[in-house]
């Protein structure tokens, strides 16, 4: 096995096991914070996973830039070192709807905690859980 | 014409969402005015359009920035779409009209209401015209977070505590979501719902069926579907009143669009009707038996809505013509009648805190109209005949019989039967029994009560006179059957 391959299977084995931290916290903890923040790592796998999958070895920015034709010569050529653009393009957007989901867990936390006096989602019970 | 585009129903309301704080420190009428101008507008257009599209037989797409197809985003406007967008468009008007004079002397609160209630709309409307699988998600997650926003908006009630249940199940929805288009784009390197469609045979069996099942769940979550639906009813009781009406035309209609999608369109199994089939079996007698032993008037209607999604994926799973053709009349019956429902039944519980079908008791004779809207309601939606909830069980019977699940059809009517006990339970109470007196009923305004007798002249003219949308609803069923047509209308091939 080369390098490369230990890489590879070093990101999807990281990103799936954030997922199933992030799961894992979200099920199994009792505190809100922790909640949010598992559903956060949770987010965060998916990501890095979405990134590995547009993973190119010693790959370039997808821009068929004069110094990249030089090096490569043809566009087929050039395109095979490129890293997929869209795949990041869609860790951006859910970077951002992540971060939008989190913000509005915490809001809401901090609102249970004034009501309640609590963190402790066992304690929470006015509507059936 | 520059005036009628498919993308207005996008880039004008979410304009007009954040321009609302502006707006209001010109001057403080414009918050109620400005969402109720552009819902208008958006109403016309939508029918406008969908004549149209009925006339010509040509669906309306927009490349979003001139991008074709595969590579950009469009917008597919088509006789499907387009009903299910102008029944969002209509509801969305008849939801201002009834909360034009929500939270008069709260400044605050009211712009909070309003702008929220536009990104819920925005949300919506994208998921069902995107022809793009990423995109949808993007939409989903704007209703999504906005339905959050709108559940908590009581600080008083139990809100933050029903919007941090529906934040998790929504989130672990939408993980599962992105993890299925992973699966798909990492396959067949594409995100166009059309492009996903022609290509996805050559997906490797084990992922097809991973994808398909995690888009799924993750659709089915954001459409109540059985089991993931707990955080529904809470939802629905601890918004605004007429957030139900939201939650049950928009919201749920987004994710139950999404899942019609993905079963009719995105993938090509032979069996995942069968799974339909079941799912909506199992939401359909979950939630009418637990409908039955509620107390609390907005969770019966919530359960009751619940049950209303479990009879139109059975609609579905049929995947005959017949079948799709009472689901989408289905649909449409469930956003006009449980919007009655919950417009009437938030004026009949307006001064009580728990909202208990006790404490309204009597009050027919006090609020006489408001009062019948609800019973006009009852009826129409058990299916009684001079409305129109009677034609779309109709056609589903109909369906059902075509198909020979006499089982089914035995099921359906003895399901009807405990939907009339439970509706009947509270117009027996509104009508029959002694006031308790320990709640002062509410006058409604006259723009709730326009709102509500809209409503019911809609459901009775339908019912009376169902060729005003058969027609429609004809085009609509013979569109989502045919997946050559829209990978051709979608991609131009």
């Amino acid at each position: 096995m080369d390098n490369l391959q230990i890489l590879k299977i070093a990101f999807y084995g990281a990103s799936i096991s954030l997922i199933i931290v992030g799961l894992y916290a979200v099920i199994t903890k009792r505190n809100l914070i922790k909640i949010v923040l598992g559903l956060s790592i949770m987010d965060n796998g998916l990501n890095l996973l979405f990134i590995t999958i547009g993973f190119v070895n010693n790959g370039t920015a997808p821009i068929f830039s004069p110094l990249v034709m030089e090096k490569y010569k043809t566009v087929e050529a050039a395109s095979q070192v490129m890293v997929d653009p869209v795949v990041q393009a869609l860790v951006l957007t859910a970077i951002v709807i992540g971060f939008g989901v989190t913000a509005v867990a915490l809001a809401l936390v901090l609102r249970l905690y004034r009501h309640h006096n609590t963190t402790n989602i066992d304690e929470i019970r006015n509507l059936k859980w | 014409m520059v005036a009628v585009n498919p993308i207005y129903y996008i880039a004008l309301p979410l304009l007009f969402a954040f321009m609302l704080p502006i707006l209001g420190k010109i001057y403080k009428g414009l918050i109620r005015i400005v969402p109720g101008i552009l819902y208008a507008y958006l109403m016309v257009m939508s029918l406008y359009l969908l004549r149209q599209v009925n006339i010509t037989g040509q669906p309306i797409i927009v490349e979003i920035a001139g991008w074709k197809a595969p590579w950009g985003i469009n917008l597919i406007f088509d006789a499907f779409t387009g009903l299910i967008v102008t029944f969002i468009t209509v509801l969305a008007f008849l939801v201002w009209m009834y909360s034009y004079r929500f939270k008069k002397v709260e400044f605050d609160n009211a712009l909070k209401y309003f702008v929220l209630l536009m990104l819920v709309t925005v949300g919506s409307i994208g998921v069902v015209l995107t022809g793009d699988i990423f995109n949808q998600f993007v939409f989903l997650e704007i209703t999504a977070l906005s339905s959050y926003g709108l559940t908590a908006f009581y600080r008083g009630r139990d809100g933050a505590e029903a919007a941090f249940k529906y934040l998790l199940v929504g989130s672990l929805a939408s993980t599962f979501i992105l993890l299925g288009i992973l699966l798909i784009y990492s396959q067949l390197g594409t995100l166009n719902m059309a492009d996903i469609a022609r290509n996805i045979h050559i997906m490797k069996p084990e992922l097809k069926i991973m994808a398909f099942l995690l888009l799924f769940i993750g659709y089915g979550i954001e459409a109540e579907m059985f089991p993931m639906n707990g955080w529904a009813p809470d939802a629905y009781s601890q918004a605004p009143g007429p957030i139900g009406s939201v939650f049950a035309s928009m919201t749920s209609k987004a994710g139950l669009y999404a899942l019609i999608r993905l079963t009719f369109t995105l993938f090509d199994f032979s069996t995942v009707s069968k799974l339909l089939f079941v799912m909506g079996l199992l939401t359909l007698i979950f939630a009418e038996g637990i409908a039955l032993r509620q107390e609390k008037i907005k969770r019966m209607l919530a359960y009751s809505s619940i049950g209303q999604i479990g009879l139109i994926m059975i609609a579905f799973s049929f995947n005959t013509y017949l079948g799709v053709f009472a689901g989408i009349f289905l649909m449409i019956n469930h956003a006009l009648i449980k919007s009655l429902l919950f417009f009437s039944a938030s004026y009949l519980a307006y001064n009580s805190p728990k909202k208990y079908i006790k404490d309204i008791q009597g009050f027919g004779k006090y609020m006489p109209i408001t009062a019948f809207m609800f019973g006009l309601g009852a009826f129409a939606i058990v299916g009684f005949p001079p409305f129109s909830g009677f034609w779309s069980k109709f056609y589903l019977l109909l369906a059902a019989a075509q198909k020979h699940y006499i089982v089914l059809i035995i099921l359906i009517l003895s399901v009807s039967l405990v939907e009339l006990v439970y509706y009947l339970r509270v117009v027996h109470k509104l009508y029959f029994a002694e006031p308790t007196g320990e709640y002062e009923p509410h006058k409604p305004r006259w723009n709730g009560m326009l709102a509500m007798i809209l409503l019911a002249l809609v459901i009775i003219a339908i019912g009376v006179y169902p060729d005003l949308i058969t027609h429609y609803i004809d085009r609509a069923a013979v569109m989502i059957m045919d997946k050559a047509q829209y990978i051709h209308n979608s991609l131009g091939l």
